[in-house]
C-alpha cells in the first residue's frame, strides 16, 4: 500500500488538476500563447497584413520632386525604424490627375497622395491627399521628407552637384565612446532582457509562484474551514500533512511550467508548418543579434554551468514559496484571512518582478547584485543579472546555498507553527502565536 | 481499555479541563455530558492526540495514544469534517486510505454501509449537494468504515431525524458488542440515558459527576412519582418531603426529596379513587440539570 505521504500528495495534485478549472485555464493559456506566437498568420487568415505597405502616390508637378522625396522619406524611415528591410511606405509615380488619385484613395483609404507644385515664387508647394487623419508619426515622417525635398530641390537650382547634395543631405554618423568599455546602454539592456529571460524564464516564475502560493493556501484552508482538517491530522501528523502540501504544490507547478513551455513549443511549430519559418526567422536578425550580444558578453562559455544552476535556484525558491505558504496557510481559518497573511510574499515576489525587469536601468549598481543573494527574490533576478554579465557562476552558487539554508530555516521553524497552527480556529493574535511557537 | 488518568489542559492561563479521569473498557458505550465549553471537545481531542495534555496520562490498551495506534481509531467531530466538493466514494476513499484501508476494503465497507443507513444512491454524489441529515450520515460512516477499535463521538445526533438516531443507536450498540470501546458527547440526555452505561459530566472542565449510570441514579436522592387520580394538587403539595407538584395533562409528577417520603404520598392517595401510582428513578436530564446548577452555584 502507498505510504499516506504519497497517498495525500496524489489527493492534493489530482484535487487541482482533474478539475474543469484547471482544463479550462490551460486551455486558455494554450490558445493565448499559440495565438502570440502565430499572430501574424491569425490577422492575415481574418484579412489583415502586417507587410501591406502604405502607398504614396506622387504627382510630380515639378519634375524634380518623385526621385528626391522617395530618397528622403526611405532614409528617415530607416533613421526611425533602425531598420533597412521593412519599410512601412512605398512611394509610386502618379502620372494621372488628382481626380484620379482621389478615386484611388476613396477604394482604398489607407494610401495616400502627394502632389508637388510650384508656387508664384517658383517654390516647391505640396498637397496631401487623405481619406482622414493620419497617424501623427507618419505625417512627421513626411513631413520631414517633404521639407528636405524642397530644400534639395532649391540646392540643386542652385548648380550644386548631386554628389554634393548627397553628402550635406547623408545622416551624420554619432560615433560613441563609453569610457567603461563594458557599459552598455540602457536601452539595449532592456532589451535584452525583455526579449531573452522576461519571456521564458521571469515571467513563468512569477506566474507559477503565484499559482503555487495561491493553490497551497486554499487547500488548506479548505480542509481547515470544513473542520476535515481534525480528521486529517488525527491520522497523519503534520509533518506529513505540511510536506505532503509542499511536494504536492512543486509537483503542480512542474506539471504546468512543462505545460507553459509545451504551448510555446507548439506555437512554435504550427509557426513552422503554417508560415513556413520559425519564430526566430519571423523575428528577423533581431534574435540573431541579441544572441550575440549575450555570447560576446563572455556568458557563452558558462552556460553548461548556469543554465542547471539558475534551474535549481528557481526549483529551491519554489520550494520556498510553497514552504511559506504552508505556514501562512496553517495559520489563518479562510481564505480571505490568508488573503491577507500572504501579502507580504506577493509583495516580495512582485518586487523581484518588477527588478528583474529593470536590472538593465540599474546596471553596476551594488544594490541590485546583494538583492540577488536574497532568499525568494534571488531566483527571479538572477536570470536579468546573468544576460547583462553583472553576475558569475560564483554568485548563482553562492545564491544557491543561502536559498537552500533559507529552507532548512523554514523547515525548522516553520514546522513548529504548523503544528501549532494547522488546528487553530482564531485569527486573533496570529504573528504573536507564531513567535510563541517559534520559541517553544 | 481507554484509561484517562489525571488530565488536565491548560489554553494559557485558561484551565479547560481539571484533572480528569475515567476508564472505558471495551463494550462499554461511555458518555462524556457538559454544556457548552465544558471541556468535552478538548477532551476528544486529547485522547485523539491532536492536543497534549498540561498534565495526566491518555493511554489506549496501556499504549500512549499516538500515529502508531491511529488506523484503529474512529472520531465524528462535532462539525461537519467534510471535504464538501468530494463525492461521498471520494471522501470514504480519502479517510480509510488515511486509516490504512485499502482501496478494496473500503468500497466493500462503503457499499455496506450506504445500504444499512439507506443512501447507496448518494455514493456519487458531491457531499455539499446532500441535506445535512445525510451529510451526517456520511460522517458517521467515515467515522466507522475502519470498524475502530475505539470510536468517539462529538454530537453524532445532531441534525438527524428520529428515525435515523435509531439507525445510529442501533449501529453504536452493535460496535459495542463487537467489542468497541465508545465514547460520545451529547446534549440530549434521553439520547445518552438510552444506551450509556457509564459517564462523567463536565463542569467548566471539572468532573461534577461520574460513575455507572445505575448507580448516579441510584445514589441521586430525590426521586418521581406519577399519580393519577382523584386527588389536587395542593393535597400533594402539602406533604412533607414532597419538593414540586408538576400537573401534566392527566397525571401528577410529584418529586420527594427521598424514596421514604414515598409511603407518606401513598398514604395521602390510597383512600382515593387512584388508578395509577409509580415510584421512578430521575431522569439523567433532572440529575444533569441538577449538578451543573450546583456546581455553578459553588
Amino acid at each position: 500500500m502507498r505510504s499516506k505521504l504519497n497517498y495525500l500528495i496524489s489527493v492534493s495534485l489530482n484535487r487541482k488538476i482533474k478539475t474543469k478549472w484547471f482544463l479550462i485555464a490551460n486551455i486558455i493559456l494554450a490558445i493565448v500563447i499559440i495565438g502570440v506566437f502565430n499572430i501574424d498568420s491569425i490577422i492575415s487568415f481574418f484579412g489583415g497584413d502586417f507587410n501591406e505597405k502604405t502607398k504614396i502616390y506622387v504627382i510630380d508637378n515639378t519634375a524634380k520632386a518623385y526621385d528626391v522625396f522617395k530618397e528622403q522619406l526611405e532614409t528617415s524611415e530607416k533613421i526611425l525604424n533602425n531598420d533597412e528591410s521593412n519599410l512601412k511606405f512605398e512611394v509610386i509615380n502618379y502620372d494621372k490627375t488628382i481626380e484620379d488619385v482621389k478615386k484611388l484613395i476613396e477604394e482604398d483609404p489607407k494610401h495616400i497622395a502627394l502632389v508637388f507644385a510650384k508656387n508664384i515664387d517658383k517654390v516647391v508647394d505640396v498637397t496631401l491627399i487623405s481619406e482622414s487623419y493620419i497617424d501623427t508619426i507618419d505625417y512627421q515622417l513626411i513631413s520631414s521628407a517633404v521639407n528636405n525635398t524642397k530644400m534639395v530641390i532649391a540646392i540643386q537650382e542652385s548648380n550644386i552637384s548631386m554628389e554634393e547634395i548627397r553628402k550635406i543631405y547623408s545622416p551624420v554618423e554619432i560615433n560613441r565612446i563609453y569610457l567603461d568599455e563594458t557599459k552598455k546602454s540602457e536601452e539595449e539592456n532592456m532589451e535584452m532582457i525583455m526579449t531573452s529571460v522576461f519571456p521564458t524564464l521571469i515571467l513563468p516564475f512569477f506566474m507559477l509562484t503565484i499559482f503555487l502560493v495561491q493553490m497551497i493556501g486554499a487547500e488548506v484552508n479548505d480542509e481547515k474551514t470544513t473542520r476535515g482538517m481534525e480528521i486529517i491530522i488525527s491520522n497523519v501528523s503534520p509533518k506529513t500533512h505540511f510536506f505532503a502540501k509542499a511536494i504536492a504544490g512543486n509537483l503542480f507547478v512542474i506539471i504546468q511550467g512543462a505545460l507553459l513551455f509545451s504551448f510555446g513549443a507548439i506555437g512554435l511549430l504550427i509557426r513552422k508548418f503554417v508560415g513556413g519559418n520559425t519564430i526566430v526567422d519571423g523575428l528577423g536578425s533581431e534574435v540573431g543579434r541579441i544572441i550575440n550580444k549575450i555570447l560576446e558578453s563572455g556568458i557563452g562559455d558558462q552556460l553548461i554551468y548556469i543554465i542547471p544552476l539558475t534551474i535549481i535556484l528557481m526549483f529551491l525558491t519554489f520550494i520556498a514559496y510553497s514552504l511559506l505558504a504552508g505556514i501562512f496557510a496553517s495559520m489563518t481559518t479562510n481564505i480571505e484571512d490568508f488573503q491577507q497573511l500572504q501579502t507580504p510574499i506577493m509583495l516580495i515576489s512582485l518586487a523581484g518582478y518588477y527588478l528583474s525587469m529593470m536590472a538593465g536601468m540599474f546596471e553596476g549598481a551594488v544594490f541590485i547584485k546583494v538583492l540577488s543573494f536574497v532568499p525568494l527574490i534571488s531566483a527571479i533576478l538572477v536570470p536579468s543579472l546573468l544576460v547583462l554579465n553583472q553576475i558569475g557562476v560564483m554568485e548563482v552558487f553562492i545564491s544557491i546555498i543561502i536559498m537552500i539554508g533559507f529552507n532548512y530555516l523554514l523547515i525548522k521553524y516553520g514546522l513548529k507553527i504548523y503544528k501549532v497552527g494547522i488546528l487553530n480556529y482564531s485569527s486573533k493574535d496570529l504573528w504573536k502565536k507564531m513567535f510563541k511557537a517559534i520559541k517553544n | 481499555m481507554l484509561k484517562v488518568e489525571g488530565v488536565t489542559k491548560y489554553y494559557g492561563n485558561f484551565m479547560a479541563v481539571d484533572n480528569l479521569s475515567f476508564t472505558v473498557k471495551p463494550g462499554e458505550i461511555f458518555g462524556l455530558l457538559g454544556v457548552n465549553g465544558a471541556g468535552k471537545t478538548t477532551t476528544f481531542r486529547m485522547i485523539m492526540g491532536l492536543l497534549e495534555p498540561t498534565s495526566g496520562e491518555i493511554t489506549l490498551n496501556d499504549k500512549p495514544i499516538d500515529y502508531s495506534v491511529t488506523d484503529n481509531i474512529g472520531f465524528l467531530t462535532e462539525e461537519r469534517s467534510l471535504l464538501t466538493k468530494m463525492t461521498v466514494r471520494e471522501q470514504c476513499l480519502f479517510y480509510g486510505t488515511l486509516k490504512g484501508m485499502s482501496k478494496e476494503k473500503i468500497l466493500s465497507r462503503l457499499d455496506e454501509l450506504l445500504l444499512k443507513f439507506d443512501i447507496p444512491e448518494y455514493k456519487d454524489r458531491k457531499i455539499k449537494e446532500l441535506s445535512k441529515g445525510n451529510q451526517q450520515k456520511v460522517q458517521f460512516i467515515t467515522a466507522i468504515i475502519n470498524e475502530p477499535k475505539l470510536l468517539i463521538l462529538d454530537e453524532p445526533f445532531a441534525g438527524l431525524d428520529p428515525f435515523n438516531v435509531e439507525s445510529f443507536k442501533k449501529e453504536i450498540v452493535e460496535m459495542a458488542k463487537k467489542g468497541s470501546i465508545i465514547i460520545f458527547s451529547s446534549h440530549r440526555m434521553e439520547h445518552v440515558e438510552l444506551f450509556c452505561k457509564k459517564l462523567v459530566v463536565l463542569v467548566r472542565g471539572k468532573s461534577v459527576l461520574s460513575g455507572y449510570l445505575k448507580d448516579i441514579k441510584a445514589q441521586y436522592r430525590q426521586k418521581n412519582i406519577f399519580i393519577k387520580g382523584d386527588v389536587t394538587k395542593e393535597e400533594l403539595e402539602k406533604i412533607a418531603g414532597v419538593v414540586e407538584v408538576i400537573e401534566k395533562a392527566d397525571e401528577f409528577e410529584v418529586k420527594i426529596e427521598d424514596k421514604k417520603v414515598a409511603p407518606k404520598v401513598f398514604k395521602v392517595i390510597s383512600n382515593k379513587n387512584t388508578e395509577k401510582f409509580v415510584v421512578e428513578e430521575p431522569s439523567l436530564n433532572e440529575i444533569f440539570v441538577a449538578k451543573v446548577g450546583e456546581s455553578y452555584e459553588k
